[in-house]
């Protein structure tokens, strides 16, 4: 895996950054925060399935969907204490997508990601036909136990979740499955014509994914103690997710946590001046500008920088 | 005693179009075969049906006896073989190294993950196949045609193959390049690896096989020495078209 000592520098200083927050910050940016954490786990999600191998997920609302209604539904509906229903929703999220998305990881290009899409939709619809007295409906389910009180602590428990999620991602992809990945990405056939099994790494790939994705949506509905079918299946999720990920810089992991943050932000900052829904125009734009100024997204303009630095110091 | 690999009455179409059409042949270990035949005679086709990337109408495929004609591509790798691709496909963004790496790779998720890769056998090869130590850590993207001929040589060593499927290995390179290739493949025959070569350029490839077969239109129209082949009047109305 090739860990350097400043690795552990600069981790140890993303986990104190995120863990000072509470103390720097107002309650409400606090708030602001927390959905920046998990849409910074969503965009990480999103990273190791989609961001190396080139296969563009439309479909990740439908695996977070998963988790957060199976968790929701267990406890709300079955009692089913949270420290059982959130491994069950993990488990559920990367069994049910696997084999929903299977099928479709082996086609390529923009047909993946039309399936996929096609899949959340067909969920958005599930959900309002398919035993309404589980789901809620169109109106979903409110009065879900939530894991926490109040800003601070939700703020605590979903920074912590971030940092452990991403570690994980990183590290995982400094491996060679990573560098596999990364090749699947450049040429898939090349890398059967390699020896290596392509189902496998993507089905690995998509699990991995999978994985952050049900835990994320599992912890993010105890956060809010409610879920409603359109906020969750909707394209501007998908969207902000994708967004993140790419002004981030995809397949870096740390990108994507890092254009989450940007993205919250800025549209927080746009708020007083653009309330409704225009705001999700501006970030199209932005995105544009990053991509087309910077294809690898923040991160490389920050490495760059660094290396910059680096080379005036010599 | 069992041929290296054997093909029988293999046939491949495309629609209407017969690529492949009941062709049988085979080498054994440590042959060379040429494989030669006029454009769309179906020399790559041949390729990627023995690889398992296309997937034949009839006809089997044996390797050392065992019939592979159903195996995925990664697991007729694993029994011995691998080819080369008419136009080289590296991984583009990642560095020679790394392209290495891939070949190198066990197919096993666990392993991958847990294991270390061998930066020691990475450098071995890159060197062995004339890449230079200054090769090594460049991204792919900067090098010639002939550093990536070289380049898909490594990879295809790095997979273990002890056959060696190599499609138009001179194409797209100087003739400096192409004595550096052909030595290579002397040396690799030298060391009992076993070939199937593709080539137009007749002359460059003459030294380097052992046997030559002609095909035309998916058939084997050919077959025995370099200039026996070259003198068949079959191959010879093949070549002009006629
Ligand atoms: N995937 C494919 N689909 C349809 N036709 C193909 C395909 N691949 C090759 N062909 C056709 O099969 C014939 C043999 O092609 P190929 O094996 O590439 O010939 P060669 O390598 O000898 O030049 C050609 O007529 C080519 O057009
Ligand atoms: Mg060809």
């Amino acid at each position: 895996m090739n860990l350097r000592w400043y690795h552990f520098l600069l981790w140890a200083a993303f986990a104190a950054t995120l863990m000072l927050m509470p103390e720097l910050v107002s309650k409400g940016t606090l708030r602001t925060m927390i959905f920046a954490c998990y849409l910074a786990i969503f965009a990480v999600s999103w990273d190791l399935l989609s961001g190396r191998t080139g296969y563009i997920s439309f479909g990740h609302p439908f695996l977070i969907g998963i988790g957060a209604y199976t968790t929701a539904i267990l406890s709300k509906r079955f009692d089913v204490p949270l420290e059982l229903s959130i491994p069950i929703a993990v488990v559920v999220t990367m069994i049910g997508g696997l084999i929903v998305l299977l099928p479709a990881l082996r086609i390529k290009g923009s047909y993946f990601a039309l399936v996929t899409l096609a899949y959340m939709e067909l969920i958005y619809q599930l959900t309002q036909v398919v035993r309404p007295d589980l789901t809620g409906g169109t109106r979903g389910i409110s009065g879900i136990e939530t894991l926490t009180r109040g800003a601070v602590n939700g703020y605590y428990l979903a920074a912590t979740l971030l940092i452990i999620l991403t570690i994980f991602s990183w590290a995982l992809m400094r491996t060679r499955i990573g560098t596999a990945l990364w090749a699947i990405g450049m040429n898939e056939e090349s890398v059967r014509g390699s020896g290596l099994s392509t189902t496998k790494l993507k089905c690995f790939a998509f699990l991995a994914s999978a994985f952050v994705a049900g835990l994320g949506g599992a912890f993010y509905v105890h956060y809010l103690g409610s879920i409603a079918p359109r906020a969750l299946f909707d394209i501007n999720f998908l969207f902000t997710i994708l967004v993140a990920v790419l002004i981030g810089g995809a397949g870096t992991i740390i990108g994507p946590v890092m254009g989450a943050f940007f993205l919250v932000f800025l549209l927080e900052w746009l708020r007083p001046w653009l309330p409704g829904a225009e705001r999700y125009f501006i970030y199209g734009l932005i995105a544009l500008v990053i991509y087309m100024y910077e294809p690898k997204g923040i991160i490389r303009i920050f490495s760059n920088l660094l290396g910059k630095l680096r080379g005036a110091n010599k | 005693m069992t041929a290296a690999l054997e093909v029988r009455h293999l046939v491949k179409k495309f629609g209407g179009l017969t690529a492949t059409d009941n062709l049988s042949f085979s080498v054994s270990t440590g042959e060379s075969l040429g494989l030669i035949g006029p454009n769309g005679a179906g020399k790559t086709t041949v390729f990627s049906l023995i690889m398992g990337e296309l997937i034949q109408n009839a006809g089997t495929i044996h390797l050392d006896g065992v019939e592979i004609s159903k195996l995925s591509t990664a697991q007729r790798i694993k029994k011995g073989v691998s080819r080369t691709y008419q136009v080289p496909r590296p991984f583009a963004e990642l560095t020679v190294r790394e392209n290495i790496r891939v070949g190198l790779m066990p197919n096993s998720v666990r392993q991958m993950v847990f294991g270390n890769s061998d930066k020691a056998r990475e450098t071995e090869l890159a060197l062995s196949v004339g890449l230079s130590e200054a090769d090594i850590e460049r991204n792919v993207g900067e090098l010639s045609m002939g550093d990536l001929r070289k380049l898909e040589f490594a990879r295809t060593l790095a997979t273990g193959a002890k056959i060696m499927l190599l499609d138009e290995v001179f194409a797209g390179l100087t003739s400096g390049e192409i004595s550096m290739i052909a030595e290579l493949i002397q040396d690799l025959r030298d060391q009992g690896f076993t070939f199937v070569m593709v080539s137009h350029d007749l002359p460059a490839m003459e030294p380097l096989v052992d046997r030559t077969i002609a095909i035309e239109r998916g058939a084997l129209i050919a077959q025995g020495s370099f200039a026996s082949v070259l003198a068949d009047e079959t191959v010879r109305a093949a070549y002009l078209g006629t």
